[in-house]
């Protein structure tokens, strides 16, 4: 039987690397809200680590931080310039 | 196909990194026994038999934050107000040029979902600011939670809607500067008392120490509320859920006025 210090260990793997994922799709994504969605979802893992290396502040100010503000402030800035990233050839 | 083979490429990137930091960890870093100076913290925080040593607050990060290195805080909350002023003088000169009266939005089923959950994320950022010297939590934490509610309340009503109701970037501003006052004062309140009753006291004092007798009240009405920490608190979730608003308000005041060509 797994133990309960084990469980949490392969939550905390599990969620790395489902951010690094989200942090790739982020990375390549061509429509900017799209990235944005894909950076909040990395945020949202992020904190469900702190929470699990039981830092319950920190939770506490990057959910609505990160997860809240920082993609209402980059959809209002998207929504000031273009919606999808051009390539450099075709500028 | 080419991206599913750099995503594996990254996960195992990834994994092997962590076989190894595991690997390693067995070397340096600490075991799961108390440090010696956490021990420290966590007997001075909350210490009801040592009156005289103890910041009387059971969480003791916001202990930390606001009594240990008060200092830092006050300063960090003074670069937020920095930049904070740096945006409002690139933004100075604009004003609204669209029709006030008109309150366009999203449809009405989000407005209502709005306005049934808007009063629930304000008292959640409340008792996460109010309670932060009790729970984890904190002024900085309930202040950005209520800043959610702006500006949810722009993208689903309109920024009129806001306007209207006096949420103006000058209120703001005014609330946000009551908040960094009430910071100040709590700061030297201890250091003023001790002048006025001839005692020695410090800036930035909590509770009563063996060489400075002035002390916050650690208790009001039977409720503990940790002294200074609670009145930081308070202050701080004002400054920042005011600071974050005006930001907003900022990023989206209309700077031309409806059906005007881009």
């Amino acid at each position: 039987m797994i133990s309960a210090e084990t469980l949490i260990y392969l939550f905390m793997a599990l969620a790395g690397i489902g951010s690094t994922v989200s942090v790739y799709y982020a990375v390549i994504e061509k429509d900017l809200i799209k990235a944005v969605i894909y950076s909040a979802i990395q945020s949202t893992f992020y904190a469900l680590l702190y929470f699990l290396l039981m830092a319950p502040d920190i939770v506490l100010v990057y959910l609505p931080v990160a997860v809240g503000l920082i993609p209402g402030v980059l959809i209002l800035l998207i929504s000031k310039t273009e919606r999808v990233e051009q390539d450099e050839e075709s500028v | 196909m080419r991206s599913l083979f750099k995503i594996l490429l990254i996960i195992f990137v990834v994994l092997g990194f962590s076989l190894l930091l595991t690997l390693a960890s067995e070397y340096f870093i600490p075991g799961m026994e108390v440090r010696p100076l956490a021990i420290f913290y966590l007997s001075t925080t909350l210490n009801p038999w040592m009156q005289n040593l103890t910041a009387n607050s059971p969480e003791a990060v916001t202990a930390i934050v606001w009594d240990y290195r008060g200092l830092d805080t006050l300063f960090e909350t003074a670069v937020f107000y920095l930049a904070l002023i740096a945006g409002i003088s690139l933004a100075r000169g604009i004003s609204l040029k669209a029709n006030p009266g008109k309150e366009g939005g999203l449809s009405v089923i989000v407005k209502s979902v709005t306005k049934i959950t808007a009063p629930m994320i304000i008292a959640v950022g409340a008792s996460i600011g109010l309670h932060g010297h009790l729970t984890p939590g904190g002024g900085f934490q309930g202040g950005a939670t209520i800043a959610v509610i702006p500006l949810l309340i722009i993208i689903v009503f309109s920024i009129y809607y806001l306007l209207n109701r006096r949420v103006t970037k000058e209120n703001m501003l005014m609330l946000r500067s009551i908040g960094l006052v009430g910071i100040g004062v709590t700061a030297l309140a201890a250091f003023l008392t001790g002048l006025v009753l001839g005692e020695s006291a410090y800036v930035f004092q909590n509770m009563a120490k063996p060489t400075s007798p002035v002390t916050f009240p650690a208790t009001l009405n039977g409720f503990l509320i940790s002294g200074s920490l609670w009145f930081f608190n308070f202050f701080e979730m004002i400054a920042v859920a005011a600071g974050f608003t005006i930001a907003f308000l900022l990023l989206t005041y209309p700077s031309r006025s409806e059906g005007e060509e881009k």
